[in-house]
């Protein structure tokens, strides 16, 4: 049975521990509203129905406490109702940025396929399910724990057969509820999953109409989508039947128990064995004790689907990330060569390592003009060409083998090898510009995103996009380099985005010595694809070194030189 | 907005007006229950103090008892009834959904498989229906409940029941309103927070890797924090009202009592009518009037949102409900031409302006047995003149004739939810495990099939097995080599597939026309496909802009000799 509160919440979330201080507080002041409430009427009014009549400044006083209560109610309802919505909103935000930020350390094997698309839905759509958690369930369950207990002793006060009758049937609601529950879970869930099948099938046939258009055959799924509909109501309606079972013993116990405290007071006021005040005010006081635990069974469903919420962003937080140490060296001389020591990395599911023991130097150019180098890595698609490039950039560790830098030694003589863990990540990142399929684009104005801030002259500028071809890109937008793109701006196609990322790559020039491309030409037509051939020789001529995953021939011809990439099924290799 | 929209789409529910009234009768009579107990044991406890014999209060304590067991079954008869009439109208409204897209222009259609649109569908269907049980049903249960209650009150003292209803009217009519301002305020405001936070999300969790490496990722993390922090602030202003509406609730029940006590007290003194018994009863039974407006509020915030969501799928319906002539031709066998005369193509402007027709000119014969292949660069409108060919969109000048049928093959073409077989059979409906069989042979699929875990009855889509973006598209190509149809219009075949996997879909394609005597159209940016072709249009857009046309029309080899820029790009692909 999962708990009604998670502390990982608390402890994660600023926003939560404020609110349930807050709204414990304005709990205990609803509590005291409460009794205070029914005190008051019964004086008065068991006064006024034994004698007829009270004394003129009885009857002020009560109607002014009453009116008192009037405020603290609608003061206590308004705080909750104003803050509770912020400070869900707040929890929701702290969460989703941790659990973004910790999906991205966890690097680029762990979101990948059906997981991506689970943390994503959980980081956008999946965490707003704690707000109804927050803001409906979790209050009511503090009313419970605070105004239940409260109102019980002031009931033992006044009547203890009555506190009996309560204390007794209590208990019996959540007993009978989970009776129910667990009695009939299997048989919910099941049907429950009927229903889900019975919608989605109407939401595909919906999906594939275009397609039934096209191929003349739309007529004939409107009669199985009235059929589905019809079955899926059925299915429901049995569901619903079960489900609501636990509601009505729910309400069956709690109205129950307050008609058995009224006949009890009833019967024991005919024999003259209590007041009519002490009455009133246990006949008032009674349904106040179950109705925080009627609000908590009424919001049953929204504690469950926040609490789900709730654990799924913990059990990404609680993911170790890979990387036990961080490096910590951080040279101040250039880069001569990487070198990859029979690196294998295992393909997820597949049973194969791609790569599979891929050694090799990979000779860095010198920075000085002319004297640039490109290396083109190669091999089938699925061989694990991208996966070298993770393992490169070191966002990914090998399962075996190592991954070195050469380094000029101080003064430029001899070279040091480095361990690419050794090293303070962050330098090795500011050495490199990456290029990747999809490359990102930040928000911004166009001429911004390519410069990064840097601060670069007009005629670079020009010069730099006349290469990628951005220029005729920029002639088409209406504000030219002023364009905002991105967010809120001109949506680019992905072509467009690559020549943007390419140019801002080129202008980073010495910044960033080691240019990595992965698939630059996929999905580039012919004219797309020399862009990106003049792009590279534009680098080589400045010195720089370009690792590039390719396999155009037109690319390969440019090379210094090539890596051959191959994976190895790892069956052949306990044979 | 001139017109409620919820009017125009509660209709396709079917609901039958006699559901909602016994789902408002048995909802009214639980809720009577509470307030019944709560009167009846008011008037129990107050004669009691006055000690009369027992057997007078008799009736009163099984009233008590009754209501007691009342309440909550009759809520749970409620609860069944509001449900079935509920989900029986979003199943209508499904089916209605589908009749009239079905039937409509098929530009409506086309724009469904857009991003989240279709799960939008989804939910917007079951906000609407939620509209009977949240909304319709409270309100009326509130209304029959509320109005009893203070014909109740009244019988004893007017006054009392006078006030009573005002404040019954504040929480039941001035707080919902204030809570449905707020719940529009704060979505309103938050919506373009909203986007730019599941945009943000989104951008972090696929590009994370590389804004790490470019040293961006802080930055990006921080923009995320400030619109989630504006997303916040939007909700604040709303919940100040929200704020305002939950006080109104929770201040106008103690209200009520005080005004009861106060009236009351005047009329004892006044020496009236009301008895003290009465009064106990007067006072006592507002407090459990206000269980039946306190979710009045939430129905407020139900109905509006229903009301958006209504309007919606308002906007996805036809225009008008008279079917529109069906523009695609009937799959019938006859043989024939299919002949575009002087095509424009283009879609529809939206919302009656006309966008400018993307390609023009094109005249095209398209015989029994030939094969003509569309190639030109990527957006110049090789798709839409497809469509049009096809019947799918009306030209926008010039005309398509013929009589022979025609089937479109779109590029993203739907894969069912349902076995292998079936989804070949949308093609035709008597495709035998045999055919089949072939059918994926001749796309290069027989090994792809051979290791599918049931074969033919292999469940595709959804959570099941998982279709390669090549396999998916030698899958619809397979189905569009069974259809019946005499012109087969097939966009892009070789996307997503390696060059031999590319030249096998394309050399079925051609093999298919020859043989079956079916007319081929390939579009596509590989030129490569265009090799067998009896005829290559080459779609270009003129230097100084303006819609598209054919540029240079030939066979591949004649192209190859005169055209440079088709020799050149033709050269890369290698």
């Amino acid at each position: 049975m999962v708990r009604p509160l998670d502390p990982r919440l608390l402890q994660r979330a600023r926003a939560a521990r404020r609110y349930v201080v807050l709204t414990a507080g304005l709990g205990l002041a609803s509590a005291l509203a409460i009794v205070a409430q029914a005190l008051l009427v019964a004086w008065l009014l068991g006064g006024l129905v034994t004698h007829g009549s009270v004394p003129g400044t009885t009857a002020v006083r009560a109607l002014g406490g009453l009116g008192v209560v009037v405020a603290v109610r609608a003061v206590v309802a308004w705080a909750q109702e104003r803050y509770a919505q912020k400070a869900a909103a707040q929890t929701v935000a702290e969460l989703r940025s941790q659990v973004v930020t910790h999906a991205v350390a966890l690097g680029p094997r762990w979101a990948t396929g059906a997981r991506q698309a689970e943390v994503a839905t959980l980081a956008t759509r999946g965490l707003d399910d704690l707000e109804p958690y927050l803001v409906r369930y979790l209050p009511s369950l503090l009313l419970t724990a605070l105004v239940t207990p409260a109102v019980l002793v002031v009931l033992l006060g006044l009547d203890w057969v009555s506190f009996v009758v309560c204390l007794v049937t209590l208990p019996l609601v959540p007993l009978f509820m989970w009776l129910v529950g667990v009695m009939t879970q299997g048989t919910s869930e099941r049907r429950l999953g009927v229903v889900q099948r019975l919608g989605a099938q109407v939401l595909d046939l919906l999906a594939g109409l275009p397609t039934l258009r096209a191929f003349g055959r739309e007529s004939g799924p409107g009669a199985r989508v009235r059929a589905l509909g019809e079955a899926s109501k059925k299915a429901t309606v049995s569901t619903l039947r079960v489900a609501f079972l636990s509601g009505m013993v729910l309400e069956l116990l709690t109205t129950l128990s307050v008609a058995v405290v009224a006949v009890a007071v009833g019967l024991r006021l005919v024999d003259g064995g209590m007041s009519l005040t002490t009455g009133l005010a246990v006949i008032m006081l009674a349904p106040e004790v179950y109705l925080p635990l009627r609000a908590v069974g009424a919001q049953f469903h929204a504690s469950t689907d926040g609490l789900a919420a709730a654990s799924s962003a913990f059990a990404v937080l609680e993911t170790p990330a890979g990387s036990d140490a961080e490096g910590v060296l951080a040279p101040d001389s250039s880069v001569r060569a990487l070198v990859l020591d029979g690196v294998s990395v295992r393909a997820g599911e597949r049973g194969i390592d791609a790569p599979s023991s891929l050694s090799a130097r990979i000779v860095f150019g010198s920075g000085v003009a002319g004297a640039g180098r490109v290396v083109v890595l190669r091999g089938p698609s699925g061989s694990g060409k991208s996966t070298a490039v993770q393992v490169m950039l070191g966002l990914l560790r090998p399962d075996a083998g190592q991954v070195f830098l050469e380094v000029s030694g101080p003064g430029g003589s001899g070279a040091d090898r480095v361990a690419l863990q050794d090293l303070d990540i962050s330098w090795w990142w500011r050495q490199v510009a990456w290029v990747p399929q999809r490359p990102a684009i930040a928000p911004g104005r166009l001429r911004d995103v390519v410069t990064g801030g840097l601060d670069v002259d007009d005629a670079a500028l020009d010069a730099a996009a006349s290469t990628t071809g951005l220029d005729s890109v920029v002639r088409t937008l209406a504000d030219g380099w002023g364009t905002r793109v991105g967010l809120g701006g001109v949506g680019l196609s992905v072509g467009q985005r690559q020549r943007v990322a390419l140019t801002a790559a080129l202008l980073a020039g010495a910044d960033r010595p080691v240019v990595v491309l992965d698939e630059p030409t996929a999905h580039l037509d012919a004219a797309g694809e020399q862009v990106v051939l003049d792009t590279v020789r534009a680098w080589r001529d400045a010195g720089l070194t370009v690792v590039v995953v390719a396999h155009r021939e037109s690319l390969v011809a440019l090379a210094d030189q090539v890596v051959d990439v191959a994976a190895r099924s790892l069956e052949g290799v306990g044979a | 907005m001139s017109r409620d929209p919820l009017r125009d789409v509660l209709p396709l529910l079917e609901v039958r007006p006699a559901r909602v009234v016994r789902a408002v009768v048995l909802g009214a009579l639980a809720l009577g229950c509470s307030v019944g107990l709560a009167a009846v044991s008011a008037w129990l406890i107050a004669r009691a103090s006055q000690m009369p014999p027992v057997l007078t209060l008799s009736i009163a304590v099984v009233t008590v008892r009754a209501c007691g067991v009342g309440r909550g079954v009759l809520r749970y008869l409620e609860r069944l009834a509001s449900h079935d009439v509920a989900l029986g109208g979003m199943a209508a409204l499904r089916a209605n959904l589908y009749d009239a897209l079905a039937r409509g222009p098929v530009t409506g259609v086309v724009g469904l498989r857009r991003g989240d649109l279709l799960a939008r569908v989804g939910a917007d269907v079951d906000a609407v229906g939620d509209v009977v049980v949240r909304s319709i049903v409270p309100a009326g249960v509130a209304v029959v409940v509320g109005l009893g209650s203070v014909a109740l009150v009244g019988a004893f003292l007017p006054t009392a029941a006078l006030a009573l209803l005002g404040c019954l009217l504040l929480t039941g009519v001035l707080a919902p309103w204030l809570a449905a301002r707020a719940s529009a305020t704060t979505e309103a405001a938050g919506a373009e927070a909203r986007a730019e936070v599941t945009a943000r999300t989104l951008g972090l969790l696929e590009e994370g890797q590389q804004l790490r490496v470019a040293g961006r990722l802080d930055a990006e993390v921080a923009a995320l924090r400030a619109a989630d922090a504006r997303l916040t602030q939007a909700g604040d202003d709303g919940a100040r009202t929200a704020g305002v509406s939950a006080a109104i609730g929770a201040g106008a029940q103690t209200l009520s009592v005080v005004a009861a006590l106060a009236l009351g007290m005047v009329a004892l003194h006044a020496g009236g009518s009301l008895a003290p018994v009465e009064l106990a009863v007067v006072v006592l039974t507002p407090l459990a009037v206000f269980e039946v407006t306190s979710v009045l509020p939430g129905a407020a915030v139900q109905l509006r949102r229903s009301r958006e969501a209504a309007a919606r799928l308002a906007a996805l319906l036809p225009a008008s409900s008279v079917p529109e002539r069906p523009l695609s031709r009937p799959a019938t066998d006859a043989a024939g031409d299919v002949v575009l005369d002087g095509v424009a193509a283009g879609w529809p402007g939206r919302d009656g302006e006309a966008a400018p027709p993307a390609v023009t000119g094109v005249d095209l014969m398209l015989a029994p047995g030939s094969v003509h292949a569309l190639v030109g660069p990527s957006g110049v409108g090789k798709t839409t003149l497809l469509m049009t060919a096809a019947g799918l969109l009306p030209p926008r000048s010039g005309s398509v004739s013929g009589d022979a049928s025609t089937l479109f093959l779109a590029e993203d073409g739907h894969v069912f939810d349902t076995t292998v077989l079936e989804n070949l059979r949308v093609a035709r409906g008597d495709v035998t495990p045999a055919q089949a069989r072939a059918v994926l042979a001749t796309v290069g699929l027989t090994a792809w099939l051979d290791a599918l875990p049931d074969g033919l009855d292999t469940m595709l889509g959804g959570g099941a097995t998982t279709v390669s973006g090549g396999e998916r598209r030698r899958l619809l190509v397979a189905r569009g080599l069974l259809s019946p149809a005499r012109v087969l219009l097939v966009d892009e075949p070789a996307e997503h597939l390696d060059p031999e996997a590319a030249d096998a879909v394309v050399g079925a394609l051609v093999q298919h026309a020859r043989t079956s005597g079916r007319a081929v159209v390939l579009a596509t940016h590989r030129l490569a496909a265009a090799q067998d072709a009896d005829e290559v249009l080459l779609l270009g857009t003129p230097d100084g802009g303006g819609p598209a046309g054919v540029v240079a029309r030939g066979r591949h080899a004649e192209l190859m000799r005169d055209v440079p820029a088709y020799a050149w790009a033709a050269g890369q692909e290698r």
